[in-house]
């Protein structure tokens, strides 16, 4: 039989609801906000709007490369799409969305009625939503106001010297550079405002050792962020210097380097991965105790973890520069230490595991894309050790084997905890459940999907596609690996579109929530659903990693045992 | 943040919503577009970046700018679909043989550092007798990170080298140290026999297990490697470490503050006995 217990809750003020406002209310209601959950839902949404955009751009390229010796767009064209996507997911829709989870969980989890710096936190989210929309401003006026427009077609790294005025001319690349400045102080305030809420703005009883894993996971990634944006934007501004002044930090023949650019750009797109990654950790973290019906397994091992990942995580970074001749010394140090990251990161697989083991599984939706990612992340990692040992890289660096294997870490790995937490926390946004048959045939659709385009796109990089190739001969034997990597795309979008079917259609239709309809045990549970402006009336007050568990099971509380 | 309103609810202060982080941010942006655009849309964006400056900093100077909600205290149903409590059924014994006492983590550094110390005789009287030279065996411990060493002879790894001392010393210290901690942890684990477990058998394991990825680790090391010396030197270790070790005193885990009273003043001395006793009365 099921218990059921009486909890001091609060629910939101009603005369604040605003069924029957004007557009401009509306309007001005979002522009204004300071609230973090209003904050968070606009990093999603904006990030969701990007998320559609950068798919279609895959999906082009994808049709290019359905068949040899195809012309459906031209090279120019396709230089600008992969540079766009690559440029898009990472830093508008990644970044964003993650962003936006830890916005409005951050708080709510620790107990606290709003971020340490709440106006900061709406100007962190405007710069960076400007950032995006100056980087597609790029398709109207990449080369100036006078000119026609071109968006940056330099890759996602943007490599010296192919962004010299030179071989750049025009805008593009300043709209790249410019876009991404732009961003980088928008993750510098939202990553402020994380350190500074979990450290003076958890609620009484909940010490460092008792806070979700979650929060823990995004103090560790706003302090990679305070560490690798800085090069990047040092980067970006010193292009700038050689492109508007004439300096010469990246043109090799005046004395500058190019391989300068790419310690800078990979110092910090190596962690980078990580700052992506490890949200997913976090959701993973939550979502997988609560559907095995047992506590985390393991949390100082998994805390420790995550520090480590972070630490070792800024020791990597020129694994992805084995092909520059960095010599023996170097590519010993970073095979050595991309190997060492795969210690900590297997502790927590372990943990995930070990969490899961002899558990009642519910396999709901938040759960079955989080088994996926279990699954799926480990491959994405066993490919990472490969390509981490030198000799290897140089065979397949730059192929379509290392495409793979970084969409196998974003897109297997990422992209399905993100489902998963939409699955998962949207009750507590939206105050509505999302349908779960939907979500079970989005699953099954991106699995499918996602296997058909990212095991078989390994095959093309073993027999040496190279990557950003635009087309190729009918008899390098490509052919038929592109043509089901291709289709896969196909079962990827139609999932994506059924996803955002069931997004608008439950956010109407949807069964109505409640405040806690998944048992889970963590403080946004404890508030209504959608949570109000201030969060909690009544600050709580927590003795374990399980706060609702305890109001839930006063009998036998957590507190107990830890 | 919190105090009664009228109505007897608990009002709460919140920042008010304010316009100006957009208009900052778009001024900025727009400031940023200038480069690339015009020169008016740069003016435009200093101007808008200057105005809600200004307007921020009168939002939270002298006072920050807030809003009095009102948050109605109601009870929440909160409903567990918790049903049942397995319990796993164990013996009262399972996987019970814990440590009660252990030894400081310091104990283990300082039993790695005797054992480090030590191993150095039998290295250099295994270079003595070998090839008439006190580094020999130095340098190839060193060896492993001069890849340039790879092909030098034994007539160059007999002589000192600067560099060579260096290298050796910091991965004798750092392999020293950290197995020294590894039987400071391990050692209350094998509480018959320690001579035997950690003196032997722990250096023969961990020779099988260099021996199997040395090729790998030191190429040099590997084909040069005497491993009748070497299985002494570590022996040596071992023995020394396991020695210095054990001297110490011991300190008491969270697993002896959960024995009975009787069992931590010393009254009994064998848990199992009481618990098969209590199991033989029922």
């Amino acid at each position: 039989m099921a218990t059921s217990t009486r909890v001091t809750g609060h629910l939101d003020n009603p005369t604040a609801s605003g069924s029957h406002r004007g557009a401009l209310a509306v309007l001005q209601d979002w522009l204004t906000t300071v609230d973090h959950k209003k904050i968070g839902l606009m990093y999603i949404g904006y990030a969701l709007v990007f998320l559609l955009i950068a798919g279609f751009q895959a999906l082009l390229m994808r049709v290019q490369l359905l068949v040899p010796n195809n012309n459906f767009v031209s090279p120019e064209v396709f230089n600008r799409l992969f540079t766009m996507h690559g440029t898009t997911m990472v830093f508008f829709v990644g970044m964003p969305i993650l962003f936006g989870f830890g916005n409005y969980l951050v708080p709510l989890m620790i107990g606290a009625r709003d971020m340490a710096f709440p106006r900061l936190n709406a100007f962190s989210f405007w710069i960076s939503a400007f950032g995006g929309f100056l980087l597609y401003f790029s398709y109207f006026a990449g080369s100036g106001l006078y000119g026609a427009g071109t968006a940056p077609d330099v890759g996602w790294f943007a490599y010296a010297p192919l962004t010299s005025r030179v071989f750049s001319p025009g805008h593009s690349t300043d709209y790249w550079t410019l876009s991404i400045f732009l961003s980088g102080i928008g993750s510098i305030g939202t990553a402020l405002n994380i350190v500074a809420t979990t450290l003076c703005m958890r609620c009484p009883g909940m010490k460092l050792n008792r806070m979700p894993l979650l929060v823990w996971l995004y103090l560790v990634v706003a302090c990679l962020v305070f560490v690798t944006i800085s090069p990047l934007t040092a980067a970006q501004i010193m292009l700038c210097l050689d492109r508007y002044l004439g300096a010469h930090f990246f043109d090799t023949q005046a004395g500058g380097s190019a391989v300068l650019w790419m310690h800078f750009f990979w110092i910090f797109g190596h962690p980078e991965v990580y700052i992506l990654v490890m949200p997913a950790f976090a959701f993973a973290n939550e979502i997988i105790p609560v559907f095995s019906r047992k506590a985390i397994f393991g949390y100082p091992a998994m805390v420790a973890a995550s520090v480590c990942i972070g630490f070792i995580s800024l020791s990597v970074w020129a694994h992805h520069m084995f092909t520059v001749g960095m010599g023996p010394g170097p590519n010993a140090f970073f095979t050595f230490a991309t190997m060492v990251i795969a210690v900590p990161t297997g502790i927590k697989i372990f943990n995930w595991l070990a969490t899961l083991w002899g558990g009642n599984i519910h396999f709901t939706t938040p759960m079955i894309f989080s088994i996926g990612f279990l699954f799926q992340f480990l491959i994405a990692g066993l490919t990472g050790v490969m390509l981490a040992v030198s000799p290897f890289d140089w065979q397949l660096g730059n192929s379509y084997f290392v495409v793979a294997h970084f969409h196998y870490v974003l897109v297997g790995g990422i992209l399905f905890m993100i489902f998963a937490a939409f699955y998962y926390w949207y009750p507590k946004m939206t105050g509505r459940m999302l349908s779960e048959r939907l979500g079970k045939w989005h699953f099954w659709l991106f699995v499918i999907g996602f296997h058909l385009t990212f095991d078989f796109m390994h095959v093309p990089g073993l027999l040496g596609m190279p990557r950003r190739i635009y087309t190729y001969e009918a008899d390098r034997g490509w052919a038929i690996w592109n043509l089901i990597v291709s289709s896969g795309a196909v079962f990827q979008a139609a999932a994506t579109l059924l996803f955002a079917y069931n997004l608008v259609h439950s956010y109407f239709k949807g069964e109505i929530a409640g405040p806690d309809p998944w048992d889970a045990w963590t403080l946004e549970w404890s508030t209504s659903s959608p949570p109000p402006s201030y969060n909690f009336a009544v600050t709580p007050t927590v003795d374990s990693r399980r706060p609702l568990w305890d109001r839930k099971h006063p009998e036998e509380t957590d507190a107990q045992y830890e | 943040m919190e105090h009664e309103n009228e109505t007897g609810h608990a009002g709460v202060h919140m920042p008010l919503p304010t316009v100006w982080p957009v208009v900052l941010a778009l001024g900025l942006t727009l400031i940023i577009a200038g480069m690339v655009t015009h020169v008016a849309v740069a003016v435009l964006g200093l101007m808008l970046s200057l105005v809600s400056a200004v307007g921020w900093f009168r939002n939270v100077l002298p006072h920050e700018a807030h809003e009095i909600v009102e948050a109605p205290i109601e009870p929440l149903e909160l409903v567990s679909v918790r049903t049942s409590i397995d319990r796993i059924p164990v013996e009262p014994m399972h996987r019970k043989v814990i440590p009660v006492e252990t030894f400081r983590f310091s104990t283990g550094l300082m039993g790695g550092i005797a054992g480090g110390i030590a191993m150095i005789a039998p290295a250099t009287l295994f270079s003595l007798i070998k090839y008439h030279s006190l580094w020999y065996a130095m340098n190839l411990l060193a060896a492993g990170g001069f890849v340039s060493w790879a092909g030098e002879s034994n007539q160059f790894l007999a002589q000192f080298h600067l560099q060579g001392f260096l290298a050796a010393l910091a991965i004798h210290a750092v392999t020293s140290i950290l197995v020294g901690s590894l039987y400071g942890a391990m050692l209350p684990m094998f509480p018959r026999w320690p001579i035997l477990t950690a003196g032997f058998l722990a250096p023969l394991l961990w020779t099988g297990l260099l021996a199997s990825v040395l090729n790998v680790v030191s190429p040099i090391l590997n084909e040069r490697i005497d491993w009748f010396w070497f299985v002494g030197s570590q022996i040596t270790f071992g023995l020394v470490a396991g020695f210095v070790v054990n001297l110490q005193a011991k300190v008491r885990t969270p697993q002896f503050q959960a024995l009975p009273f009787a069992l931590r003043a010393g009254f009994h001395a064998n848990l199992r006995h009481d618990d098969e006793e209590k199991d033989g009365q029922a």
